[in-house]
């Protein structure tokens, strides 16, 4: 495939791409939340007549009627929303920090002015904010979400086999909630023009938007019309209908103009969806010959009060190695919090996190290389359907990764490796895998009268390079410029757009293009097709709703696959935590375009190397919510953090999953960067750490060398 | 009160409110939205701004403290979008590297990186990352920020 320069960096550099709150029209009112400052609980009064009385303020809501703003829906739950709790709706607090009040104002600094002004009268109850809160429920998920989806994976005798194994590894792992952060914070401009509404907001799920807000406010789905050109980073934040939609949509029609909304960067935190907290305990066997014969990966996760988000975290611990006896058992402990969801790797980042200890665990204890023990335990074949995977070059990235990185310089024993300068050297490697997902897409493409072709597709670029992807499908297939090609997606006016996640983006949208490209190239003028998912899947799509095909298709399985080495030095007087350079090599079937793919696969190691050592929100036990609600106190990776990361590709296509041969990518990019992190700590120091993140105190003498400790070798890599 | 302001070249004479931020009055009244808002706080660099040829965050600069004052904004640096369409120098670098990807923070990244290297800040990787380490990038393009600045930096005399 001929690749292209990210296709709108052009907007980007100049500052002329429009993001959902890039909007100003004419008339526009500026909106704010009041929130609740109880975890849990009933309001008794709400006091506006300090706001109402500033100058400026145009209107204050506490609550809309239950007819005019319908009940909400869990998109989980069959519907659109993030959550099924609909704040402005009723006198129930289930979180800190729900909306209990609307502002309109003339302009920002008086919105959110007059939002501070409102205060609240409470009946506060008894709150849980964490796993192991004396309030919080545990359930059993297969009994709690009774369908297969949240089923728990069981093949094999784990129990027979775990008992007859030769070395067992049993380990227990603590990873922290985290928040997606995307650097746009969550907005929306809504605007009437007679019966009809637009929408501008950066979302994953224009569609849902639509859906959602029709059946909440009695609409017809095609009285609105959402617009979501440009996100600014989503990550699964923006996958769904925000509780803040439809009250502003109805205060919007009430104030007969036009609304923006901009949350403070707090509200995001206390309001939009989070990776929930998680506790993993991981049972590992293996025989004499190194072989792994068994594995329980059991979970513990958050989910609130009012929904189930289930778990899926066994669908990939499960497929990471040919290990013919497994089971999981996943609970959900229900915490007064909004409604935990999809968070970049959702489940795979903190499920092969643990995993992934384990093994390297395991490999050490029977004295193995990590690498040659991961290639020991590789299949072909998907364990849990028995059937093969449509492709998987898993030994690969770890061969080609291990030759690169210059793996036979490590020594095998942990702890006793330094620099010239003191600082202790860890290399360490960990595997991940993501399922390769497709949900229904349509495209059409038309030439324009000056030699333009149009694009007209499903999707939404969130970042990840789907125009791009789109553009270097066309120049080579049509043998023209990039230039020459324009694609207009993630705007209700040209494709129902459903959900863009999971991965799917790409391998969902190509082949519908390359259909319509086939068309075209046939004779016609303009060509529509769609990417031959069944009529069921495309119709829920079609409406808004999730339909997602995949991983266990009828003939094979489908995952895209990673490999991670990672190198930490640290530092002999500060202690400090350092990863100076990463090698990543990724098969996700053919690269869809090599300029964004390997930026998006950078992008995913910063995000894991985050996890590893920086990112955790910090629950507030006493008044629920989080103590760290903000970009300075919850810490992501800064520049700073960052030094080399190199990108490798298999580039294979994947022979049966589409015509395109694209697997996923986004999000297999991140899995198992955390472990190999924690892994080549654990070779430098010797010691095993679970809990993330990982922080100088965590490390036996804050990181420094104990000063009694001999300096052997002092070589240093030079891979 | 009133303030005068020249603002990407342009000289504006504006009624603002003493607790409206530059920001905000960028964004909403001069329609200058290149300039994002990651935080309103002062932790993500996103709404990074010149003004008097320093980088300063907007969002923390109320608008009346532009007074007399002289803003450049990502809509105006110089060179951009030339009589040829061309970029600036920085621009094309950012663009070269791919050292984006939602493209959110880098109307701020740019701002900041020009005054990064005008400070003479970014004489090595590690400089450029130490100095650059106010703008926050969550998609996580740091490795082509870097290269961008660098590449950049090396063909200024
Ligand atoms: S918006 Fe100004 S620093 Fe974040
Ligand atoms: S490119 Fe998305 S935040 Fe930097």
């Amino acid at each position: 495939m001929s690749d292209v320069l990210r296709v709108d960096a052009r907007e980007k550099v100049t500052g002329k791409a429009r993001y959902g709150a890039d909007r100003t029209p004419e008339g526009l009112l500026h909106a704010a939340f009041a929130t609740a400052t109880i975890a849990r609980g009933r309001i008794v009064e709400v006091d506006t007549a300090e706001s109402e009385a500033l100058a400026g303020v145009v209107s204050v809501t506490t609550r809309f009627g239950e007819d005019e703003l319908g009940p909400p829906s869990f998109v989980m739950g069959g519907g659109y929303g993030t959550q099924s709790l609909q704040p402005l709706r009723g006198d129930r607090i289930a979180h800190r920090g729900q909306p209990i009040a609307l502002v309109l104002a003339e302009n920002p600094v008086v919105a959110n002015h007059a939002a501070e002004l409102i205060t609240a009268t409470y009946e506060p109850e008894a709150h849980a904010s964490h796993l192991d809160a004396d309030q919080a429920e545990t359930l059993l998920q297969r009994e709690a979400i009774p369908i297969p989806f949240a089923d728990d994976l069981t093949f094999g005798d784990a129990e027979t086999d775990m008992a007859a194994a030769q070395t067992v590894v049993d380990a227990t792992y603590e990873h922290p909630a985290q928040n997606a952060t995307p650097l746009e914070l969550l907005s929306a401009v809504v605007q009437w023009h007679e019966d009809r509404l637009l929408i501008h907001e950066g979302t994953q799920n224009a569609g849902a938007l639509r859906n959602g807000l029709a059946r909440q406010l009695n609409l017809d789905p095609q009285q609105i019309e959402v617009r979501s050109r440009y996100l600014g980073g989503a990550f699964g934040q923006r996958n769904a209908q925000h509780p803040y939609l439809a009250p502003l949509v109805l205060a919007a029609r009430r104030a007969g103009r036009p609304v923006k909304l901009v949350l403070t960067r707090q509200q995001t935190f206390h309001q939009a969806s989070f990776r929930p907290q998680t506790r993993h305990r991981i049972t590992l066997g293996a025989d004499a010959t190194g072989r792994m014969t068994a594995a329980v990966h059991e979970i513990d996760q958050q989910t609130s009060r009012h929904d189930l988000f289930p778990g899926g975290y066994a669908k990939v611990t499960s497929r990471l190695y040919g290990i013919p006896s497994y089971r999981s058992r996943q609970r959900l402990v229900r915490n007064d919090i909004q409604t935990p969801g999809y968070v970049r790797a959702p489940f795979e980042q903190p499920g092969v996190w643990a995993f992934e200890s384990a093994v390297d665990e395991l490999a050490a204890r029977v004295g193995a290389d990590p690498v040659a023990f991961r290639l020991a335990n590789d299949t072909s074949h998907d364990p849990v359907s028995g059937l093969p995977f449509s492709s998987r070059h898993l030994g690969e990235c770890l061969r080609r990764g291990a030759q690169a990185f210059g793996w036979e310089q490590r020594p095998l024993a942990p702890g006793d490796w330094t620099d010239d300068e003191g600082n202790r050297i860890g290399w360490g490697v960990a595997v991940g895998a993501y399922p390769a997902n497709v949900t229904p897409a349509r495209a059409r493409v038309r030439v324009e009268p000056d030699g333009t072709v149009l694009v007209e597709t499903d999707g939404h670029e969130m970042g990840q390079g789907l125009t791009s992807a789109v553009t270097s499908l066309v120049t080579r297939e049509l043998g023209i410029p990039a230039e020459q090609v324009r694609v207009r997606l993630g705007d209700t006016r040209v494709g129902a757009q459903p959900l863009t996640a999971g991965s799917w983006g790409t391998a969902s949208t190509l082949p519908a293009v390359q259909a319509a490209l086939e068309q075209l190239k046939a004779g016609e003028s303009g060509a529509e097709a769609g990417n031959g998912l069944p009529t069921a899947l495309a119709d829920r799509a079609a409406n808004g709703l999730v339909a997602a095909a995949g991983p266990v298709y009828g003939e094979f399985a489908a995952f895209s696959f990673i490999a991670h080495f990672v190198e930490v030095r640290l530092e002999r007087v500060t202690g400090r935590i350092r990863v100076p350079r990463v090698l990543s090599v990724a098969d996700c079937g053919r690269v869809a375009n090599r300029v964004t793919a390997a930026s998006q696969v950078r992008g995913g190691v910063v995000w894991g190397l985050g996890a590893a050592l920086r990112e955790h929100l910090v629950t507030d036990p006493r008044l629920g919510g989080f103590l760290n609600a903000s970009l300075e106190e919850y810490p992501i990776s800064v520049n700073a953090d960052i030094c080399a990361i190199d990108v490798d590709f298999v580039d294979r296509p994947d022979p049966l999953l589409n015509s395109s041969g694209v697997k996923g990518l986004g999000e297999v990019a991140m899995v198992g960067v955390a472990p190999a992190v924690t892994n080549a700590i654990w070779h430098a120091t010797g010691q095993r750490l679970r809990k993330l993140p990982i922080t100088i105190a965590d490390l036996p003498a804050g990181g420094r060398r104990p000063p009694s400790g001999p300096s052997t070798g002092g070589s240093r890599p030079t891979g | 009160m009133q303030i005068k302001v020249t603002v990407n070249a342009e000289p504006t004479l504006m009624d603002v409110d003493p607790r409206e931020s530059l920001l905000d009055v960028l964004r909403e009244r001069l329609q200058l939205t290149g300039t994002k808002k990651g935080c309103d706080h002062g932790h993500c660099g996103a709404c990074t701004v010149h003004l008097d040829g320093r980088r300063v965050l907007s969002c923390l600069t109320p608008a009346v403290q532009a007074d007399d004052t002289t803003v450049a904004t990502i809509e105006g640096i110089e060179g951009i979008e030339g009589p040829d369409g061309e970029l600036h120098p920085l621009q094309e670098a950012f663009v070269r590297n791919d050292a984006l990807q939602c493209g959110y923070c880098t109307p701020g990244q740019i701002m900041s990186a020009l005054a990064c290297v005008a400070e003479g800040n970014a004489g090595s990787d590690e400089d450029i990352r130490e100095f650059m380490s106010g703008n926050l990038c969550r998609c996580g393009a740091y490795v082509g920020i870097v290269a961008a600045i660098r590449s950049y930096a090396a063909g200024q005399p």
